[in-house]
This record gives C-alpha cells, structure tokens and sequence, in this order.
C-alpha cells in the first residue's frame, strides 16, 4: 500500500477499525503514523467538547413573543382580576352552570309549592264518632281520605319534575372528571349513593303511606340534598374542564 | 435537551453567543411553523438539525466570508477543493501538544462546510446517514469532507503550535537578552 491509498483508505473507512493491509503501512512509514495519530488526537479532544450547552433564558421569552406573535401560539389568559363585570354572564351559559341552576330553580319551585300545600290542605281529623257532624262539609272521613287513591297533588308533581330534572342532571356526573382530589370525588359519589338510596326508601313508603307528611318532608330535604350535591360535583368537574 | 445541542451547535457554528441566540431562535420558529411537514421519515432529532444547519448555512452565506467559500467545501465532485497534504513530509505531532483550547480556536477557522460536517461528527456523535440527511448530501461526500475537515484542522493546529513554540522562543529570547 502506498501513502495516498492510506489516505483513501482514511477517507472512506474512517480511523478505526483500519484494514490489515494500512495497519502494514502504517508500521513501515514515519510520515503516515503521525499524520494517522495527529488525526486519532484530533478524533478524541473533539469527543470531549461539549456537545450540548444551555441557551439563555432570554432566548425562550423571545421566541415566545415572536411565536405569539406570529399567531403559533397563544399567550395564556389571566383570569380573574381582569376580567370586566359584563364577562361574566358568559360563565352563565355554560352547560353545567345551566343544569345546576335548573336544579336550583326545581328545588324553590317545589319548596314554594309545599309550603301552599301546608297552608291549604285540610287537616287531617283523627276518626271521632263524637265529633264528627255529619252536616259538616268541611270534614272529610278519615275512612274516604285513606281509600281513595289521590290525584298527584301540584306538589307532588312538582317534586316528580325535580326528581327527573336531578335524575339528568345525575346522567352526567359518571362521566365527570372531578377537580381532580380522588378523595373529595370518592366521597361526593358516597354521599349521592346514599343520598339516592334514601329517596328511593321515601318513594316506596310514600307509595304505601301517601299521608305521610314526615316521609315526604324527608323526601324534599332528600331532594335538597341530592341537589347540593349535583351543584358541587358539577363545580368540581367545571373547574377541572 | 433538544434546545441544547441546538444552540450548542450554533455557538460552535458562529463562535458568538449573540449571533448563536439569534441562530437557534430562528431554528425553533422554523420548527413550530414546519412541525405540520415532519412525517417521521427521518427521526426528530435529524429533522430539527437540518433546519438548524440551514439556518446556520445560510445566515453565514449572507455574509462576506473571509477565506473559504462555501461553494468549495460542500461540492463533492470538486477534486482540488480543500486540503492537501504532502504525503512522507516531516510533521509536528500534536499528541500532547495541543489541548482542547487550540481544537476550539482551529475549529472556529474551518469554512462552514467543513465545520458543520466535523461538529455533527466528532462533537455531536452523529452518523454519517444522520449528517447525510441533516446536509442533504450522500454519506461518501460526509465522509469525505470530515477527513478534508480533520486534515485542514491538523493544518490549523500545527500553525498553532509553531506559533506557540515561535512565541516561547521570542520571549526566552527577549528575557535572557538583557542579561547576557
């Protein structure tokens, strides 16, 4: 082999591994074992400068303004301190926000009706053979009262229309993702469980005792109850989306 | 860690932090409006140095280059382009002689061609499919211009070293003078 087809060699195959026939060369001529070790130092303190180094920070505050400015990227939006007071009623318009004052709107709907109920229904009389007149239209017989089957009074229709528009507003809640504390989650889910399980308990009794003023005012407190506990869950899952 | 090689190669590319600040805004604003065309044919990696290289290349071409032409160091069919050694000629060895200050300061006097193919290389561990890819060129021209880029740094550090050696010699010169 000769010197420049040691170069060649170089060139194309690099400096390791070389070839038996330029490792022969090599050993033979001075000037070719310098130049193959300077190449082989050269090689090796490359290999020890840095390949990597720290831009400065300016760099990315820069390159952000010119990406926000060229519409790549969006800068994020502060929230609330400077947000104006008309804003706001935007947040009304959200879904969640909307369900929640539905059920809001249903639970007042049917406190008001209850408390008319309370102040115009009959009272009930205990059956008293002595007190009753039987010229008094007033008084209805206990004995009629309990064996009729009652029309859904508007209370208790009301509260069959809050229990459906809570039951929707239920259908959403599994699907939630809440504010993201697995503990606070697990816990609202518990008490909903329960909550429901308790309603459940009230419209089987109501069914069986419908002059149970107790078992409905239970019912109401129930539907209250359950109510809160939509409104926070969709707080919750609102805050996270 | 993407960010780092990428500054780093433009600070070793233009030897100014200001310039290679400038350099490696300009290469990650080429990504974010390009990101939409990488299809993944080469990895992400090869694809975000091809756009820093010719950012690099092309800010460099902009300017009046001083000693070597572009042109002459990135045509591979050019026969005479770069160095030349005298084969069997004596030669300074540089083992031990210089350190990595002299390969710094001799790898700032490489022309660009040169340069970018010896840093992706030897300093940045790329292949020579990556740095074909990275150039645009074929993997014999990569391998034929880093063994130019070797050869005409071993040129740059031997100056280095007689210059060294002239200068320690002036100066032993100039301090034993008065005396004798």
């Amino acid at each position: 082999m000769q010197c420049k087809e040691l170069e060649a060699v170089l060139e194309h195959e690099g400096l390791a591994p070389l070839p038996p026939a330029a490792r022969a060369h090599l050993t033979k001529c001075m000037a070719c074992q310098g130049f193959f070790a300077d190449l082989t130092t050269i090689q090796s303190l490359a290999q020890e400068l840095p390949a990597e180094a720290n831009p400065p920070e300016r760099l990315w505050v820069s390159l952000r303004a010119q990406l926000t400015a060229e519409g790549l990227i969006r800068e994020q939006v502060e929230l609330a301190p400077a947000t104006p007071w008309w804003q706001s009623f935007a947040a009304w318009l959200r879904p969640r926000t909307l369900a929640t004052a539905a059920a809001g709107i249903v639970l007042l709907v049917t406190g008001v009706f209850l408390s008319q109920k309370r102040m115009t229904q009959p009272v009930a009389v205990i059956p008293n053979p002595a007190a009753v007149s039987p010229v008094s239209p007033r008084v209805v017989p206990p004995v009629q009262n309990s064996a009729v089957t009652p029309r859904p009074s508007p209370t208790e229709e009301a509260m069959a229309n809050g229990g459906m528009v809570l039951n929707q507003a239920e259908l959403a809640v599994p699907n939630m993702q809440l504010a993201g504390n697995s503990t606070v989650d697990a816990s609202l889910r518990d008490n909903l469980r329960t909550v429901n399980e308790f309603i459940a308990e009230c419209q089987q009794h109501l069914k069986q005792h419908p002059e149970d003023e107790l078992a409905r005012e239970y019912l109401e407190s129930a539907y209250q109850q359950k109510a809160e506990l939509l409104a926070a869950m969709m707080e919750s899952g609102g805050s996270e989306h | 860690m993407h960010s780092r090689r990428v500054y780093a190669l433009c600070l070793r590319m233009v030897s100014n932090p200001a310039d290679a600040e400038d350099l490696a805004q300009e290469a990650f604003l080429q990504l974010f409006r390009k990101i939409g065309t990488f299809r993944g044919e080469s990895a992400f990696s090869t694809w975000l140095h091809r756009m820093t290289v010719n950012v690099v290349l092309m800010r460099l071409r902009k300017k009046t280059l001083p000693t070597d032409s572009l042109e002459e160091t990135v045509d591979p069919d050019a026969e005479n382009s770069g160095p030349k050694r005298d084969v069997g000629t004596a030669d300074l060895r540089l083992s031990g002689a210089v350190d990595r200050v002299n390969l710094e300061r001799s790898i700032e006097k490489l022309p660009p061609g040169y340069k970018t193919v010896f840093v992706l290389h030897d300093v940045q561990g790329f292949e020579h499919n990556e740095i074909a890819s990275i150039m645009g060129c074929s993997v014999g021209n990569s391998k034929s211009q880093l063994h130019k880029a070797r050869t005409r740094l071993r040129e740059l550090l031997q100056e280095e070293v007689r210059d060294q050696a002239r200068q320690e010699r002036q100066a032993a010169k100039s301090h034993t003078g008065p005396e004798s």
